[in-house]
């Protein structure tokens, strides 16, 4: 097992941190599928209001590539189909019918799968819906079918706060893990599974599949950040990646042949009552879980709160999203602020009494500031995992010059949102860097 | 208290508004009641937490480190004009004299600043840039106290819209502009800005017989030789541990080396300034005073054999360190680069000391030199750093 230290990030003293023990959530009575949050995906509508579908019937697929499906994660009804600005499609709702029935897909013995023909299983995977959940670096787009990568990386636990605890959701199920990973096997040529340090405790179970342990600060489990300290040469920035939880998903539908609908999702964040982990439907609804108790200002992150969108009271969980953090929404002005000592303010500089604070802190949606001109403090190079100098990177985008950014390491940026956080002119970096990355890209495809 | 201030701001708020009387002045009534209530805007995309630090508070830290200079700079100009006019240099006198020479040169600083700056951000529609305090804290600072008023005027003016405006506000001046309207005086005022008869304020009465107020650097650079320049400087009464202090005739606020690195050690432990800048820059003056002491001899200049700790006791070079060379927007953006930076600004200055008998500092000519040439630095800096990237596009 290789180290890997990653010295660059930042830890977030966030408190509210989801303890380990699980909820089984009762059946929903409606889930969703959201087009809208699947990045790039160009999406053309399979099914109609009203119409029945079963687990695993296809809802719509992607223009780009007509062979990849997506599928309805429950039995029913399509009860409503929602749009937004510009005809985007935002929610496909189905009512849950008593007795769902459920679709057939192929099944492959562990045993076969060595033999199996690589085109078979990309075939399945396509056809059972979840071919999506591989991404390819580095655009985080879901890759082309036609494509074989250099190498697929698993990541097991993910350090955004707050994500699911990988000895929660791998719990019982390190065969099926195992069934997953000699799927991806036949996929690339190389697979790496990270895991972060004392893997060995909780993880022992799927310790034999561990290839890397990566020590570091948030994003150091980043597979874009294995990747940058890893490379060796341009092509090693095409390899792929999937979440840990993720191959559970892949493993199930190629083993049981059934469209696998369980997801295992963290609750966490300071406004959060009981954090815990629950196992939820595929695009369940929020509101069991965010129970807010009728107090408005708090918001519900759908995903970790660097990475995650805001959702609405009565959302849904997205496709690859496994977290709900609730923080409170801080849309008050703090009396005196600009000379607080700071004890529990959180903060990646040094101008804060929390400097002498371990512990973790309450933290909130404030923007803590206005948006100012950049003062080439430096903190966002200071923090950028991948050693990018955000600020430069920002100042050329500004200018325009798209090959001064690329040289800079545009296309390395992880999309950690850390520039974004410790800027103290309040600058959305990571937004700029993020939206001229997609740009560059459709610009590459549309070619 | 919290809900006295909000009424008080809750009141004024609708004169600045649209529509109000003074709605012009929107961002002046913004900066001020933002001092007091920090904005209750929101992250509108994610990251949906951020950090609790932002340009306001990095900025009113420089102005805290600032303001034991202020107050020392105060008791000094009083002490130096009681001794010069032959009174007892006692602390509350010299604190209310000093009171009386500095404070309308720094509420002259402040209006004219907050003039173009609000003029400018009116204009362009945006926000008051907090460098804005700092520059007009630091400006006054910078001045020998008998500068007249309307010459503080003139400076802070060409400083904000010479040395900062015309090139796009905040964030995009290459040159500091605090120092910028110091050197524009320095050059278009000669007389009022160097010379023996500006450093002491003596409110018009005559001095005492025998009184020179000539500065350290103006002692030493009138040296002749032979003999060690250390005893020409400790018969003016200026011994080392004196420059350290700082009771000594100057600009207001950079006499006291001893406060500038008490300032510098804060500064750096928040992580304000750069470390790189301030440790590059004396290792620039000892390391170059050093070399030039290599080169002495009893006929030679006399200012080749001063000690290198000299240098950093005298003149402006560790004001000028600590609070002028690590305005990061002037400063070079690669941190590496920075010590390059700061060492070229403490070899330069004691360069221009020894070598040019014009100007007997060199500190600000170096900095506003060294501002120039930050972009320079980045670009090799860069150049070295993407060599070693793999590429990814």
């Amino acid at each position: 097992m290789n180290l890997i230290r990653v010295s660059k990030g930042h830890y977030l003293p966030l408190e509210g941190r989801p303890a380990t023990d699980l909820d089984v959530l009762p059946k929903p009575s409606r889930v969703a599928v959201l087009p809208e949050r699947i990045p790039f995906v160009k999406p053309k509508l399979m099914v109609k209001e009203a119409d029945a579908v079963s687990i695993g019937t296809p809802l719509f697929h992607d223009k780009r590539h007509p062979r990849a499906t997506f599928l309805s994660p429950g039995g029913g009804v399509v009860e409503a189909i929602e749009f937004g600005p510009r005809r985007v499609i935002r929610k496909i709702v189905i009512r849950l019918a008593e007795t769902e029935t459920a679709a057939a897909f192929p099944r492959f013995a562990e045993g076969d799968l060595r033999q199996t023909d690589r085109g078979t299983l990309v075939e399945a995977l396509l056809d059972g819906g979840l071919w999506p959940l591989l991404r390819a670096l580095p655009y985080r787009d879901y890759p082309d079918p036609e494509t074989e990568p250099p190498a697929i990386i698993v990541t097991l636990a993910d350090d955004e706060p707050f994500k699911p605890d990988p000895a929660v959701y791998l719990a019982g199920r390190q065969d099926l893990f195992g069934y997953g990973m000699q799927v991806l096997a036949r996929l690339a040529p190389q697979v790496f599974v990270l895991a972060p340090p004392n893997g060995g405790g909780p993880l022992q179970a799927v310790d034999t599949w561990i290839t890397h342990t990566v020590s570091g600060p948030y994003p150091a489990l980043d597979p874009g950040v294995f990747v940058y300290h890893t490379r060796r040469s341009p092509a090693d920035n095409r390899a792929w990646f999937v979440s840990g939880q993720d191959v559970l998903l892949i493993a199930a539908l190629l083993r049981d042949g059934r469209y696998p609908t369980e997801r295992i999702v963290a609750l966490g964040g300071p406004a959060a009552g009981r954090r815990r982990h629950a196992a939820v439907r595929m695009g369940a609804p929020l509101k069991p879980l965010a129970d807010l108790g009728g107090e408005a200002s708090v918001r519900c992150i759908v995903g970790g709160v660097l990475r995650g969108f805001t959702g609405e009271a009565d959302g849904y969980f997205g496709y690859f999203e496994t977290a709900l953090n609730l923080v409170p929404a801080g849309d008050h002005r703090e009396f005196m602020a600009l000379v607080r000592p700071g004890y529990r303010k959180a903060t990646f500089s040094r101008a804060f009494l929390s400097v002498l604070n371990r512990d973790t802190m309450p933290m909130d949606c404030n923007l803590h500031g206005e948006l100012r001109p950049c003062v080439a403090c430096n903190a966002c190079s200071r923090v950028c995992p991948v050693e990018i100098l955000p600020q430069l990177t920002y100042k050329s985008l500004l200018a325009d010059d798209i090959e001064e950014a690329l040289a800079h390491g545009l296309l390395d940026c992880v999309e950690c949102g850390l520039c974004s956080y410790v800027c103290p002119a309040k600058i959305e970096l990571c937004d700029h860097l993020t939206r001229a990355k997609r740009r560059y890209y459709q610009e590459q495809t549309a070619a | 208290m919290k809900h006295l201030v909000q009424r008080f701001f809750d009141a004024q708020r609708p004169h600045f508004t649209e529509g109000g009387r003074l709605a012009r002045l929107h961002p002046f009534f913004e900066a001020m009641e933002t001092v007091f209530f920090a904005p209750a805007d929101t992250t509108r995309i994610g990251p949906h937490v951020r950090d609790s630090l932002d340009v306001k508070r990095f900025m009113a830290l420089v102005i805290v480190c600032l303001l034991p200079h202020l107050f020392f700079g105060m008791y000094n100009v009083g002490y130096q004009s009681l001794i010069a006019v032959g009174r007892a240099p006692d602390f509350l006198p010299a604190c209310f004299i000093g009171l009386k020479v500095v404070l309308p040169m720094v509420i002259v600083t402040y209006a004219v600043g907050f003039f173009w700056e609000i003029l400018f951000a009116a204009v362009r529609r945006h926000t008051i840039s907090e460098g804005l305090f700092v520059t007009c804290m630091l400006f006054p600072l910078t001045l020998p106290p008998t500068t007249p008023l309307w010459q503080v005027a003139l400076g802070i003016t060409f400083g904000i819209v010479i040395g900062k405006e015309v090139f796009g506000g905040t964030g995009r001046n290459f040159l500091n502009p605090a120092l910028t309207g110091r050197a524009f005086l320095f050059f278009a005022y000669p007389a009022r800005m160097s010379g023996d008869a500006v450093w002491i304020h003596t409110g018009g009465q005559a001095v005492v017989d025998g009184f020179t107020a000539a500065t350290p650097l103006a002692v030493a650079a009138a040296a002749e030789p032979p003999g060690p320049l250390v005893e020409t400087l400790n018969g003016a009464q200026y011994d080392f541990w004196t420059l350290f202090l700082g009771r000594i005739p100057g600009s207001i606020g950079e006499t006291s080396t001893l406060l500038c690195l008490a300032g510098a050690a804060v500064l750096i432990l928040m992580g304000i300034a750069s470390y790189r800048t301030i440790i590059g820059g004396v290792i620039g003056v000892l390391a170059t005073g050093w070399l030039l002491n290599l080169f002495a001899s009893p006929g030679g200049s006399p200012w080749l054999g001063i000690s290198p700790f000299h240098h950093l006791a005298m003149g402006g070079i560790a004001f000028g360190l600590a609070y002028m060379a690590t305005d990061p927007v002037s400063s070079p953006d690669m941190e590496p680069v920075r010590w390059i930076y700061g060492f070229l600004i403490g070899a330069l200055t004691v360069m221009i000391r020894v070598f040019n008998p014009a100007f007997p500092e060199g500190a600000m000519l170096s900095i506003l030199f060294m501002n120039v040439f930050a972009p320079l630095l980045d670009h090799f800096a860069l150049k070295v750093r993407l060599r070693r990237r793999i590429a990814n596009t």
